[in-house]
């Protein structure tokens, strides 16, 4: 697994003593709010409804088992024996006293971690697909441009202060676990007809109030070239993107009222400056050390002979929870944290020690984290698994939720967070007290509902077969439905459903809709397809009757 | 710390001739000044393509960046610094502390801190880490202590 260099690591002690410095000033009354506020953020420290909030970078979602039990170890330490996996490959820690975060940040710099841009208006944490590298038929495992792409834009010294935030996203599978065409700006690695790899670029997606599908700017960039493309990508926004508005800061707005065809022109225009300069190519050099540093520590075993273990338990949990490896003999495991009543993503200490034992015996020490926060073991032998799911049952972690109705992703809400309207979580755990019967849950088969507490969309409602977004309406909360959205095959904004429902009745509302959907599909329909041939209506009709 | 880095003053003997003008009125009235030898101020929402085909009679040009959040600055000093090989002193005023590092590796080549700043160790935020990760308009890049 790829590991900082002894420059990396001192470039990460750098910007906590920097931040240091920073901090102590704001304390001594010498650094005020609004400028600290800019500057803690590009630290990822937030100040939320009850104490500070700190969001750690998960690079790639990749993390090997040292560095989980040092996130361990900050909860215990700096939190309440808690951290939070998020949707984009981060992990956040609620209870964090200001005084305390040099020290924190040091702690995890040991481990090559950081929080450097998981948070401001800068390039935010690049994320790839949690199964980079690991499943048939991917272009390229897109970690190791993941990584170069991140240096590159780490204190950039011309886009560090950008209009808004900027969130990248980096696919080079089939399917797309990245969700990049909701992202700021999403690359997909591509050959073109001379077999060349490359990138298509996306530009503009997000979601939000004014959710968008990114446009395609640019069909291939070569690999090489890269590096200029963003930056004229970054610097179109940078001079051209709206400060005027609170609400309209992200790039989406400023390709919505250019036109995608205009900015796409622009960015040409500035790019066909740069992209001979040799100061912005890309490393092809050092991409090749670092695809020796992502390589699979694994290689294909054969397993004939052997047989697996009957049991009733484990088979429904491996129906859900394990996918076919690429390499044989291996098979890749999700494994849910979702507990009823915690917020989805919570995991405590304890668990997080578990998980880094259990990797280090099962899984050649490396976890991945998804954007349905589960956490994946990317190289499990198949002689292992039943082994491991049993290890998961004795610690109450063999949830075999993955891919159904309870694997409910949700925003920390009202309980939480200060921007909240309304509460998550709870409705989250409504939802699956209503779904508990896994007879059920097997019958309705892979579909997903995710719960945001309020327009800034954190736990990506848009795209969810059921989006709930949580509205206040004269005191009381109430729950916007989209229906039908997704990322996974194609990019489609979920449809709204018709006026807001009360929270009273918004588990009725949902269950209705998946009545709905089991009395219209078709053999192994998913629920998009049968929203696509059946219109709205149907489920209109039957929440609003 | 390269030469190029030595914090100068906008009100230095070299530059107390220079007349200063807004951008305005420079794009207004550029046949008056082509002999003139001015300095233009600009503002983060002036349009800096509107300078490149005068730059060549002008002796400098000042960026204001006041307004912390601000970033178009930097893509204003990049332009000029890296992209037009403008020669004449790029000056950054009504500059943060905070925020040295990044304008000097955008190309500006002097700085004048707001007066809060007083008393604080400039060269901790302007030259705080061994190593960059990019080119910019100071350095070819990664690896290069800046």
């Amino acid at each position: 697994m790829y590991q900082y260099s002894p420059e990396d690591s001192k470039f990460l002690v750098e910007r906590v003593d920097q931040f240091e410095k920073q901090l102590n000033r704001h304390l001594a009354g010498d650094l005020d709010e609004a400028k600290f506020r800019s500057l803690r953020l590009r630290n990822g420290l937030y100040m939320e409804l009850h104490a500070h909030m700190l969001r750690v970078a998960i690079p790639y979602g990749t993390l090997n088992s040292s560095q989980l039990r040092a996130l361990a170890d900050v909860a215990d330490k700096y939190d309440r024996g808690f951290g939070h996996f998020t949707t984009r490959q981060n992990i956040q820690f609620n209870w964090i006293e200001l005084p305390e975060i040099a020290n924190l940040l040091r702690e995890l710099s040991d481990v090559g971690l950081h929080a450097i841009q998981t948070s401001g208006k800068a390039t935010r944490n690049i994320t790839a697909d949690p199964l980079s590298g690991l499943t048939e038929g991917e272009i390229e495992d897109a970690r190791p441009y993941c990584e170069l792409i991140r240096r590159w834009f780490n204190l950039h010294p011309e886009f560090s202060w950008l209009p808004g935030k900027f969130k990248i996203a980096i696919n080079g599978a089939k399917l797309d676990e990245t969700a990049l065409r909701i992202h700021d700006l999403g690359l997909r690695l591509v050959r073109n007809s001379k077999g060349e790899l490359g990138f298509s670029v996306f530009v503009g997606g997000g979601l939000g109030a004014a959710a968008m599908v990114g446009p395609e700017t640019a069909s291939f960039v070569a690999l090489d070239d890269i590096l200029s493309y963003l930056e004229s990508a970054m610097r179109i926004y940078n001079l051209k993107g709206r400060r005027d508005h609170q609400k309209r800061l992200r790039i989406k707005f400023l390709v919505r009222e250019l036109g995608a065809d205009e900015y796409s022109r622009l960015v040409d225009e500035d790019w066909q400056q740069t992209k001979d300069d040799p100061e912005l190519k890309l490393n092809l050099a050092e991409l090749e050390d670092l695809k020796k540093d992502f390589a699979l520590p694994i290689k294909p075993i054969n397993l004939n002979g052997f047989e697996e273990k009957v049991d009733f338990n484990y088979s429904i949990w491996k129906k859900n929870n394990v996918r076919s490896h690429k390499v044989s003999g291996y098979s890749i495991v999700n494994i849910s944290l979702t507990k009823l009543g915690a917020a989805p993503g919570d995991a405590t200490s304890e668990q997080m020690r578990i998980l880094a034992d259990l990797a280090d015996e099962y899984s050649a020490s490396e976890l991945r984290t998804t954007k349905r926060q589960t956490i994946v073991f990317p190289y499990v032998r198949k002689d292992q698994v039943f082994d491991l799911w049993q290890s998961l049952e004795k610690y109450g972690l063999a949830s075999p939720h993955q891919g159904t109705l309870a694997q409910i992703v949700a925003c920390p809400g009202g309980d939480y967070c200060d921007l909240a309207k309304a509460v998550s979580i709870p409705i989250a755990t409504r939802v699956q007290q209503r779904f508990d019967d896994m007879d059920k849950l097997l019958d309705i088969g892979d579909l997903n509902i995710n719960i945001s507490g309020c327009e800034n969309s954190c736990a990506h409602h848009h795209v969810a077969d059921i989006g709930l977004l949580g509205m206040q309406k004269n005191g009381e909360e109430y729950y916007q439905i989209t229906l039908a959205g997704e990322t996974l095959h194609e990019t489609n904004i979920g449809k709204k459903l018709g006026p807001s429902v009360s929270g009273d009745v918004v588990v009725d509302a949902v269950e209705e809709i998946v009545n709905v959907y089991l009395d219209n599909r078709e053999e192994e329909e998913r629920f998009t397809d049968v929203f696509k041939r059946i219109g709205i209506k149907p489920f209109k009709e039957k929440v609003y009757e | 710390m390269s030469d190029i880095l030595e914090p100068k003053s906008i009100v230095n003997k070299a530059n107390e001739n220079i007349e200063l003008v807004e951008f305005d009125e420079f794009i207004n009235n550029i046949n008056k000044y082509e002999t003139l030898g001015v300095g233009v101020i600009i503002k983060p929402s002036d349009d800096i393509m509107l300078l490149k085909d005068s730059l060549y009679f002008i002796e400098l040009v000042v960026l204001d960046f006041n307004d912390f959040d601000d970033g178009r600055g930097y893509s204003q000093a990049y332009f000029l610094s890296k992209r037009w090989g403008f020669k004449g002193e790029i000056i950054g005023i009504n500059a943060h502390l905070d925020q040295l590092q990044f304008m000097l590796r955008s190309g500006v080549t002097s700085y004048e801190l707001l007066e809060d700043y007083k008393g604080f160790n400039e060269e901790d935020y302007s030259n705080g880490f061994s190593i960059c990760y990019q080119a910019a308009a100071n350095n070819s890049g990664l690896k290069q202590e800046y």
